[in-house]
């Protein structure tokens, strides 16, 4: 074989075999009887994990994931590979390194989980996620539908089953099959899209797409109609929303936070591929369509999240309205609307990531995933609070944080489009969003604590916080070397 | 440039004296209190010296400092400061160093208290400072966003009972409560920014020359019709924190709500950052729009007057009625504005600085009688003259500045404003004006008698209050001394304003 190939697929090749060792390790773990996987989890929840004590899958998964995440710094960009239909372009090594560098932050974040199935299952538990993200990364680079969909099941099935993963609890299985029955439909709708999309262009290959929609043929607007929808399944766009908050207010928190990312990046990604990239002119067609999903997205997120009492359902609706702001960006169809769109993605990531973290600690220590729990807590935890703060503000766009210029870029990209009545919704929903942040805000910082003994925050989970306000605070400071990152990934897309 | 960067150290003395604060200071009140008046100190010094030396005879923007920051986007660290701001700048710096005196006795939480209000200042200083107008952007909202925790945690409530077919509502939502006067607070300006930002966006985009400074759009001619919109979003997004009509609301019951301090700063300075914005932005940038809008801004102006001042005569609570008086004073600033005229805007701004002061006044006033008699029901306090005479007597200058008597600050700016609206297009723009003069002096006599001059209360609680006493005499005597001063002495101010409005008009009217 030729070497190249290899070389051009190392992060696919490395996360498959990372997955494999990981279940393998499992296996001989079970056998040996010897619970490597429980080694010495802290069985209280006071106590924080010491790191030598903590389950030694989770550390190979860890380091696993960052020698993957260096990999993909060597791999050469703009591979095109297996008769075309795999494409390692710089886009690609993007999203792959936000892949990784999430599930990573999610697997710091769960390794002081404390429930039982983590540590007896902890093989089969990051199995499905590397699996997952090897899904992701195999999705970010189809230039073939049927890859594309491969890459698509290859990151769904595992999700269900992680969000099922406590099964156990009343709530898991419930949500993992709301989950399930939602997601095989979109993917049901996307394969229709795709069988209808292959029937006018007469091929597989997204190469062929462009010269299918400038001709304009009615069945070839309907499938790129129910790819559209099927997409919005996967971003969790309205009206296909729906399964987020639950989804979200039954899994694990660390699960959650990357559930609220990874694949919401890797729709977007499939979106992009399909309908900008090489599509040129043509695709101003799309630019009505996904101009009114994204203020209805906006819209519902925000107003929906304003009655939540329960700070996983916020972040869920919150997260819905986030989707929306990415699909301004995205609606510009430029290259500037898609650089943009990457920032936000990334500043989302650390914000959102951070958030859920922290929402991690309260309710490890409060047994509570109530907005109430977090009463006083500026009192008890004056860092944890101001992480949380830090992440809400850069959530709601307030500068020196990184969601402001996330918001900015989006809104100036649409600007430059002339889309004045969409920024201008966007931007009075970013006080609505302020709203409802604030709230959270005014219950740690404002009301008076119930209890005054301090959150005790798990030192890998700190770690995981730590390097969340890094993030936002660093990208809120000093944005200009991540625009010009994303900007020169756009830029090859529009070349 | 080998000179000292004069400006930057102004802005942001405050922040230091914050970091001071939080790291060095912990747990000791005192040398929190002292850290805080060093680095107002500063600020004072470098405002009243950049005061004396702005060169008058040169006039337009002096004391340039430049770094580009994000070279890309055209953004820069631009600072420079013309007769206007300069004057602005001033005002922050009393008004906070009278404030560092007047929160002398916070004692919950003071060094966090403490430290938002002086990164709240550094914002002020950065929106009066700025030419770069995504720096301002930033600086404005460093100035609106500490005010929610300031109002939240240290904030009073309870003073407002609901009631009306309403009642029921306005109680879940919590009216009259600290927390929701912050939230109100917060959402109302923070909707306003909205629109500033927008609107400097579209002139960003429109001007296509990579630049956000201020003084690159105002040499271009935009397109009237982008500068009409434009417009609209600075004046109603600046004119949110300035207290227009009718999206004042938050005003009354933020100001009612915050502790001494944050109600002078907030009423003193920060409405005067709308007005100012307004001016700056709104007519400096946009002169062909000001012209159109000139009679919306008016109008609106003259609404204000009067709903102002009759709102406040209609309140039972003391800091309701000040805050009141702002919506209505803030008035008389847009309408100066509105006129169009050389003198109309030197009143403007005059009055800008004047309300700034005795409004500063009036609620370090507020506090003191607050904090001694434990009440701020007007007709349930009386006869406190004979106990406090010099708070009593610091609230009738202040009063009499108010209603615009002469020899004191507010006096001048009235006058001017209402020459100018006199020789504006529209002269019965006067009537309101004159009208809300004569409602204003119902208003502070009612309470100044009511409170201090009439017959003592029967109250046992209002027995053997005590007069101010150490720092806060420092507070309330900076105040009056600066109120008469340029009562007496107008053309301190007038002078170097008057080389910055003139050439602001000369682009608009093209006189």
């Amino acid at each position: 074989m030729n070497p190249d190939i290899l070389i051009a697929l190392a992060p696919e090749l490395a996360l498959f075999a990372l997955a494999v060792v990981v279940l393998l390790a499992g296996l001989a773990a079970r056998a040996r009887g010897s619970h490597v996987g429980r080694a010495a989890l802290s069985e209280d929840a006071g106590r924080p994990a010491k790191a030598n004590g903590a389950p030694a899958i989770g550390w190979l998964t860890l380091i696993g994931l960052a020698v993957i995440f260096g990999v993909t710094f060597l791999v050469p960009e703009g591979a095109s590979l297996l008769g075309d239909s795999f494409l390692q372009d710089s886009l690609a090594l993007f999203v792959k390194r936000l892949f990784i560098a999430s599930a990573a932050l999610s697997v710091l974040g769960s390794l002081t989980l404390q429930q039982q199935a983590f540590s007896r299952r902890s093989a089969e538990y990051h199995f499905a996620v590397i699996v997952s993200v090897l899904g992701m990364s195999i999705l970010a680079s189809a230039r073939e539908l049927i890859l594309l969909f491969v890459g698509f099941e290859l990151m769904s099935i595992p999700l269900f089953l992680l969000t099922g993963f406590l099964k156990r609890e009343a709530v898991a299985p419930e949500a993992a099959l709301k989950f399930f029955l939602v997601g095989t439909a979109s993917s049901a709708v996307i394969v229709y899209g795709m069988s209808f999309v292959y029937g006018a262009s007469g091929s597989t290959m997204l190469s062929a797409i462009p010269a299918a929609m400038a001709d304009g043929h009615p069945l070839m607007m309907l499938g790129m109609g129910l790819l559209l929808a099927g997409l919005g399944f996967k971003i969790a766009a309205f009206p296909f929303h729906m399964w987020a908050p639950d989804t979200y207010e039954a899994a694990s928190t660390p699960f959650v936070a990357w559930l609220s990312v990874a694949p919401k990046a890797a729709g977007f990604v499939a979106i992009i591929r399909l309908y900008i990239e090489g599509v040129g002119s043509a695709a101003l067609v799309w630019m009505p369509a996904v101009a009114v999903l994204a203020g209805m997205t906006m819209v519902t997120g925000n107003l929906m999240a304003i009655p939540q009492q329960n700070i996983k359902r916020l972040l869920a609706y919150s997260g819905v309205a986030h989707i929306g702001y990415m699909l301004v960006g995205l609606a510009a169809l430029s290259s500037s609307g898609v650089a943009m769109m990457l920032f936000y993605l990334v500043a989302y990531m650390f914000g959102n990531m951070g958030a859920f973290l922290v929402v991690q600690a309260v309710a490890q220590s409060e047994q509570s995933d109530g907005i109430d729990a977090y009463r006083g807590l500026a009192q008890r935890s004056p860092l944890l609070a101001l992480s949380m703060l830090i992440f809400l503000l850069s959530l709601g766009g307030i500068p020196f944080v990184a969601g402001f210029w996330a918001k900015l870029y989006v809104f100036w990209a649409a600007i430059e489009r002339g889309m004045y009545g969409l920024v201008f919704l966007g931007a009075v929903l970013t006080v609505v969003a302020l709203y409802y942040y604030l709230l959270v805000a005014r219950r740690m910082y404002i009301e008076a604590p119930p209890r005054t003994e301090p959150v005790p925050v798990p030192r890998l989970l700190g770690v995981a916080i730590l390097a969340c306000v890094v993030g936002v605070v660093g990208m809120g400071v000093y944005p200009a070397p991540w625009v010009t990152w994303a900007q020169r990934v756009a830029s090859t897309l529009f070349s | 440039m080998s000179r000292l960067p004069i400006l930057s150290i102004m802005t942001w003395a405050p922040v230091l004296s914050a970091l001071v604060i939080m790291f060095a200071a912990r747990h000791r009140p005192l040398l929190v209190r002292w850290t805080a008046v060093v680095g107002t100190g500063i600020s004072l010094v470098a405002s009243l010296w950049v005061y004396c030396e702005y060169d008058r005879a040169a006039a337009g923007f002096q004391f340039h400092e430049e770094l580009p920051l994000v070279p890309s986007l055209g953004i820069s660290y631009l600072l420079a400061i013309d007769g206007i701001s300069a004057l602005m700048a001033l005002l922050t710096s009393i008004i906070i160093f009278a404030g560092a005196f007047a929160s002398w006795t916070v004692k919950e939480r003071s060094q966090e208290f403490y430290a938002l209000l002086l990164i709240l200042v550094t914002g002020v200083y950065g929106v009066f400072v700025s030419l770069d107008l995504f720096i301002l952007f930033l600086f404005y909202e460093i100035a609106v966003l500490p005010m929610y925790l300031l109002i939240g945690i240290w904030g009073s409530s309870g003073h407002v009972r609901p009631q009306g077919i309403f009642g029921w509502a306005m109680g879940r939502t919590g009216v009259g409560t600290k927390e929701y006067a912050a939230m109100k607070l917060t959402l109302y300006l923070l909707f306003g920014s909205a629109f500033i930002l927008v609107g400097i966006l579209a002139l960003y985009v429109a001007a296509g020359s990579q630049t956000f400074s201020f003084l690159a759009f105002q040499s271009m001619q935009f397109d009237p019709d982008l500068q009409r919109w434009v417009f609209l979003a600075f004046y109603v997004g600046f004119g949110i924190l300035a207290g227009i009509w009718p999206l004042h609301t938050w005003s009354p019951d933020g100001h009612a709500s915050a502790p001494t301090a944050v109600s002078m700063l907030h009423a003193g300075v920060l409405m005067k950052l709308g007005a100012y914005g307004v001016v700056r932005l709104g007519m400096g940038l946009l002169p062909d729009a000001s012209v159109d809008w000139a009679w919306l801004v008016g109008t609106i102006a003259c609404i204000n007057i009067v709903y102002g001042a009759l709102s406040a005569m209609a309140q039972t609570d003391l800091k309701y009625v000040i805050a009141y008086s702002s919506v209505s004073h803030m008035g008389v600033v847009m309408l100066g504005a509105a006129t169009l005229t050389v003198d109309g805007l030197n009143g403007s701004v005059f009055q800008m600085f004047a309300h700034g002061i005795m409004t500063g006044l009036f609620f370090a006033l507020v506090g003191l009688v607050y904090e001694k008699a434990h009440s701020r029901e007007i007709f349930k306090m009386g006869g406190f003259g004979s106990m406090m005479p010099g708070i009593a007597t610091a609230f009738t200058i202040g009063g009499l500045s108010s209603l615009g008597l002469p020899a004191t600050a507010g006096f001048v700016a009235e006058l001017l404003t209402f020459l100018g609206a006199w020789s504006s297009e529209y002269q019965w723009w006067l009537f309101p004006g004159v009208i809300g003069a004569f409602l204003t002096s119902v208003y502070v006599l009612r309470v100044a008698k009511q409170i201090f001059w009439g017959p003592p209360s029967s109250d046992p609680h209002f027995e053997n209050l005590p007069d101010a006493r150490g720092t806060e005499w420092a507070a309330l005597g900076i105040l009056v001394f600066v109120l008469v001063l340029f009562g007496v002495a107008p053309s301190l101010a007038v002078n170097p304003v008057d080389t910055a409005t003139g050439p602001l008009l000369q682009r608009v009217v093209g006189e």
